[in-house]
């Protein structure tokens, strides 16, 4: 890549050679980075455009019409199942996040300073990992026999006599939800967590205990700070992540429960195209609310 | 060959099925090889080029038909199976992605205008005079009543080949060849309802809180909610396939009641889900399809499709053909769509428990004992298999809800696109979200 | 790293927070595990209904509906295709970010807004894109895109933790000793950060394969696995969904294990032949 973007350059060098002493031209950066760019033009900017345009269009039930109306967004703000489904959402977003954080802060703390060789870190990557290479879908529909009444855990625990009736809410409901959350989304805590508590100088820590800190406050005062970059960068994984999802609340919560993706979801079933657009335009300011807020905390390109 | 109306007279559809019948083997001896399925194999060599794309849910696509069709007619068919959700969306956004569309009626209501699709001449379709009456004037018998909700036959044709609004009455070209359909109820696991259940009302019976389910396609679920409502006598409505504002609201208010109250395991979207949800005791009573009630039955766990005294819902699938279908293809296509109707594939759809577009000529290619267990209700007089092979009723065992005539016969309403449909989604979601 | 202390108690205490987590992970799968083993007329949930390799088998026969070689060839195909873009066109953006140029915040912003924009929202987007201006949509193109708006931030975020913590000395050394910007990437930056484009190559295969919001609106005609699967669901499924998850797990033991097996010797040649690739990481 860099070689074909120096011969490029080629013409532009002479002029810049002053320039090149130090790095290269900005021609030579720009090609590098243009595959990325190009992509990201034609896969993201023009989709959100064709959203935001089509978001106006006025639809039937079997067309969409290109227009310039304002009845999409009048339909969504003007509906309180709008403000209950944004609420729902975020009830989901704030339990997965604590839990997520929670689970994996201390998964990271484990791996990277209790596990000792940079192989075995690995090896327990990659054992958290292999879940995942089978198919989400598969991995929801086995939800239900693990969790339902006459279910693996269920049945585990009434065999144990820790309960004498099937536990329902295990299965189709909140509780199912933020679970499935839980395990597809901790991972993605855990990983730039674990890259930042890496990154954290082992001395400091050593400092901290010889002037006495016990563990705790070695956790809070030195580890915690130390590792906010990682935890934001983790939490904006995993709350876009949760803010969009549709299927996981779909199958987990047996269709009884409601998310902005699933009201998206449903609207674009039933074709009505411009209702999902503006949806999801609504969505995506939220989404980037979000991020812009806990962006406050932390410059992730310096922090990674 | 050239009939275009509906012949719904019993007298001159028999006398002109005799009359198709000659037809039909003086040209299968004159062409000689296609015989068998009764198709002159004109296109003979270039025709085993084509290679046509099928979309729809995996309810009926089978590729069990795509390798007959492969064997029986020499072309590929390639047989794409996605989610209810998908296929309306695939067959209005992505037109050239599929050369037939295997949708419900109630969707091609949505597609069919947005003119993404060609309709069929019916003079090329053979066995169009024996198509079942309920797809071409809507009625099973002359007599019968037309049920409530998008029946197929008010979608069933256009105007004129580029016409897209749908015919009034019956005209030369139709949107959809019927492939299934079939008529739901409720589902019950006999075992742990501990009662007998007869009206759609008992989906709400508190007795089964925590244990019940419906479905969660708005156009569908909608129709049983209304269904459950008349039945408890809450709601009488005008036509329960169209409602008014008013009449979706009352009806889902009912129905977020009962959802606050607990009343629903779930609600399920796909076919497999709702045999799931019954096979592992999560519900123990839901509307359901009959198929669905076999393949719980067919894991040795008692399931039963539970006739109403209401009646039921029915749905109906079938094949149509996209607009950019021309040439050769197109009639790769017709080939296909008569060889459809020509008794194989309607045997293996009727030995799953659906119901076939051709009565006539799928009961050529299914034994008598099959026959009278599936269609006519009557007790099994031998073990009944399904297409695999596999043992599904005992001798002896009758088929719940009985005959076709008895099933099809006692429809309430049809899965629905209603006037107020924008509307009655967003109320839907209400109710998701509730 | 090495000090070489005793384990205190926190040690075991969160080795077995660290154990419990991983039997959380697993528990799907080893209930899909339990139930690929069901008898023939088996379904999806308890109870079992007898023992059997039936559902193994099955896997490599004709399904009723679905298809599960050609979806699987898709998706295999489309991973290693997302995998190969993303790990080439984020090794070039990172060496671009290496240095300040005109646009790189605007860009850096649009990499993050890629990966925080719903997956949903992606999909419609192009699946709308690509309905507007009249292109058939194909796993191969519009999906593909859809998969790399996913994969991409990631590698590029990777290749800035990796970039951070680069030590510039190694380059300056090869080009002092003579090596061309080419000859340094190739010979001396490449060596040293294999690992993490190792780790980039994963994650773009992992994330492309299990992929199924963003594919769900833009696949064209055919299904790429998780969408087949999901079509699946439309029918009887069988527990051969279950035979199928529980080959992919033991599949990915078994490639990962060789996977480590490769680089633990790879690393004990070069730390015979003394060299300190790899140490940058």
């Amino acid at each position: 890549m860099t070689a074909t973007a120096d011969t490029a350059a080629a013409p532009a060098a002479k002029p810049a050679a002053r320039r090149r002493r130090g790095g290269t031209g900005w021609w030579v950066s720009w090609l590098q980075v243009a595959p990325l760019a190009v992509i990201l033009t034609v896969f993201l900017v023009l989709p959100i455009a064709a959203i935001v345009t089509v978001s106006f269009w006025d639809y039937d039930s079997v067309r969409i019409i290109p227009d310039f109306v304002l009845t999409n967004y009048e339909e969504l703000f003007g509906s309180t199942v709008t403000w209950r489904i944004y609420l729902n959402t975020l009830k989901y977003v704030a339990l997965t996040w604590t839990l997520t954080l929670l689970i994996g802060f201390t998964v990271a703390w484990f791996l990277a300073f209790h596990v000792r060789s940079v192989t075995w870190q690995m090896v327990l990557f990659l054992v958290c990992t292999i879940p995942f290479w089978t198919s989400n879908i598969i991995r929801m529909i086995s939800w239900i026999p693990f969790l339902g009444r006459n279910g693996l855990l269920n049945s585990s625990l009434l065999s144990m006599g820790v309960i004498d009736a099937p536990l329902e809410f295990l299965l189709f409901s909140d509780f199912s939800v933020v679970l499935a959350y839980v395990h597809l989304y901790t991972l993605f805590m855990v990983v730039p967590i674990f890259n930042t508590m890496m990154r954290i100088d082992r001395s400091l820590v050593e400092a901290a205990r010889d002037a006495g800190a016990n563990g705790f406050q070695i956790l809070t005062s030195v580890i915690l700070p130390l590792t906010k970059p990682g935890i934001a960068i983790g939490s904006i994984f995993v709350v876009t992540q949760v803010m969009g999802d549709f299927i996981t609340v779909r199958l987990m919560s047996g269709g009884q429960s409601a998310s902005v993706g699933l009201m998206m979801a449903n609207e674009i079933s039933l074709l009505q195209y411009p209702a999902a657009a503006a949806n999801a335009v609504i969505l995506l300011l939220v989404v980037l609310l979000m991020v812009a807020a806990m962006l406050r905390v932390v410059d992730i390109r310096k922090e990674l | 060959m050239k009939t275009t109306g509906p012949t719904t007279t019993k007298t001159a559809g028999v006398s002109r099925r005799t009359l198709l019948k000659g037809t039909a083997a003086v040209a299968g001896a004159a062409v000689g090889s296609g015989a068998i399925t009764g198709f002159p194999t004109i296109w003979a060599q270039n025709i085993k080029n084509v290679t046509l794309r099928q979309f729809g849910t995996g309810v009926s696509n089978l590729n069990a038909v795509a390798e007959k069709v492969k064997e029986d007619l020499g072309f590929t068919l390639q047989m794409t199976a996605l989610d209810s959700d998908a296929v309306a969306q695939r067959a209005v956004t992505q037109p050239k992605s599929y050369d037939i569309a295997d949708i419900e009626y109630w969707i091609c209501k949505k597609v069919f205008p947005a003119g993404v699709m060609q309709p069929m001449d019916v003079s090329k379709i053979k066995n169009f005079n024996k198509i079942v009456p309920i797809f071409v004037s809507g009625k099973l018998t002359p007599d019968s009543k037309i049920a409530q909700g998008t029946a197929p036959h008010t979608v069933g044709f256009v105007e004129g080949k580029d016409s897209t609004k749908f015919a009034k009455e019956t005209t030369q070209w139709m949107t959809l060849i019927p492939t299934i359909y079939n008529a739901d109820t409720l589902g019950i696991r006999p075992d742990l309802v501990g009662r007998p259940i007869a009206n759609w009302k008992d989906l709400l019976d508190p007795a089964f809180k925590g244990k019940a389910s419906i479905l969660n396609i708005p156009s569908i679920g909608i129709m049983d909610a209304a269904m459950v409502c008349e039945s408890m006598g809450e709601i009488k409505y005008g036509d329960k396939g169209n409602m008014t504002k008013e009449e979706i609201d009352k009806t889902l208010k009912i129905m977020t009641d009962a959802k606050k109250a607990g009343q629903f395991r779930a609600f399920w979207k796909t076919f497999d889900e709702s045999v799931n949800l019954m096979a592992s005791g999560e519900v123990i009573i839901q509307s359901m399809w009959s198929p669905a009630v076999a393949a719980v039955r067919a894991k040795g766990i008692p399931c039963v499709y539970q006739p109403l005294a209401e009646g039921y819902r029915a749905w109906g699938g079938g094949l149509g053909l996209a607009k950019h279908l021309s040439g050769l293809e197109l009639e790769a296509a017709y080939e296909y769509i008569n060889w459809y109707l020509s008794g194989w594939v309607g045997a293996y759809l009727n030995r799953q428990g659906y119901y076939s577009a051709v009565l006539d000529t799928a009961k050529e290619h299914m034994s008598p004992a099959e026959w009278a267990f599936w269609m006519e209700g009557k007790p099994a007089a031998e073990d009944i298999k399904n297409p695999d092979g596999k043992v599904m009723e005992k001798a002896g065992a009758v088929r719940d809800g009985g005959s076709f005539a008895d099933r099809m016969g006692r429809v309430a309403c049809w899965n629905a696109v209603m006037d107020e449909d924008r509307y009655m989604v967003r109320k839907w979601n209400e109710f998701i979200a509730a | 790293m090495k000090t070489g202390e005793r384990r205190p108690v926190s040690f075991y205490l969160l080795a077995a927070f660290f154990g419990l987590f991983v039997l959380f992970l697993y528990g799907p799968i080893v209930t899909i595990g339990i139930l690929s083993f069901q008898g023939p007329n088996g379904g999806l949930t308890f109870p079992m209904n007898g023992v059997s390799l039936h559902w193994f088998g099955n896997l490599f026969e004709r399904q009723a509906v679905g298809d599960f070689g050609g979806s699987f060839t898709r998706s295999i195909l489309l991973g290693f295709i997302v995998m190969g873009i993303t790990v080439v066109v984020s090794l070039a953006a990172g060496f671009a970010f290496r240095r300040p140029f005109p646009g790189s915040k605007a860009l850096f912003y649009l990499t993050v807004a890629s990966l925080i924009v719903p997956s949903v929202l992606v999909s419609l987007g192009i699946g709308l894109m690509f309905n507007i201006a009249g292109i058939e949509p194909n796993w191969y193109s519009s999906a593909l895109g859809a998969h790399l708006t996913w994969t991409l931030p990631f590698g590029l975020l990777i290749m800035f933790a990796v970039f951070n913590r680069f030590n510039r000395a190694f380059e300056e050394a090869a080009r002092d000793l003579g090596a061309t910007p080419w000859q340094t990437v190739r010979h001396v930056v490449v060596p040293i950060i294999l690992p993490s484009l190792i780790g980039i190559a994963l994650f773009g295969f992992t994330l492309s394969y299990d992929e199924f919001a963003r594919t769900l609106m833009t696949a064209g005609s055919f299904n790429t696995l998780p969408l087949e699967i999901y079509g699946m669901t439309t029918n009887v499924t069988t527990p051969v969904l279950y035979a199928l998850g529980t080959v992919t797990t033991v599949f990915s033991f078994v490639v990962i294990g060789l996977a480590v097996g490769g680089v633990l010797l790879i690393g004990r040649r070069r730390s015979r032949h003394g060299s300190d690739a790899g140490k940058g990481v």
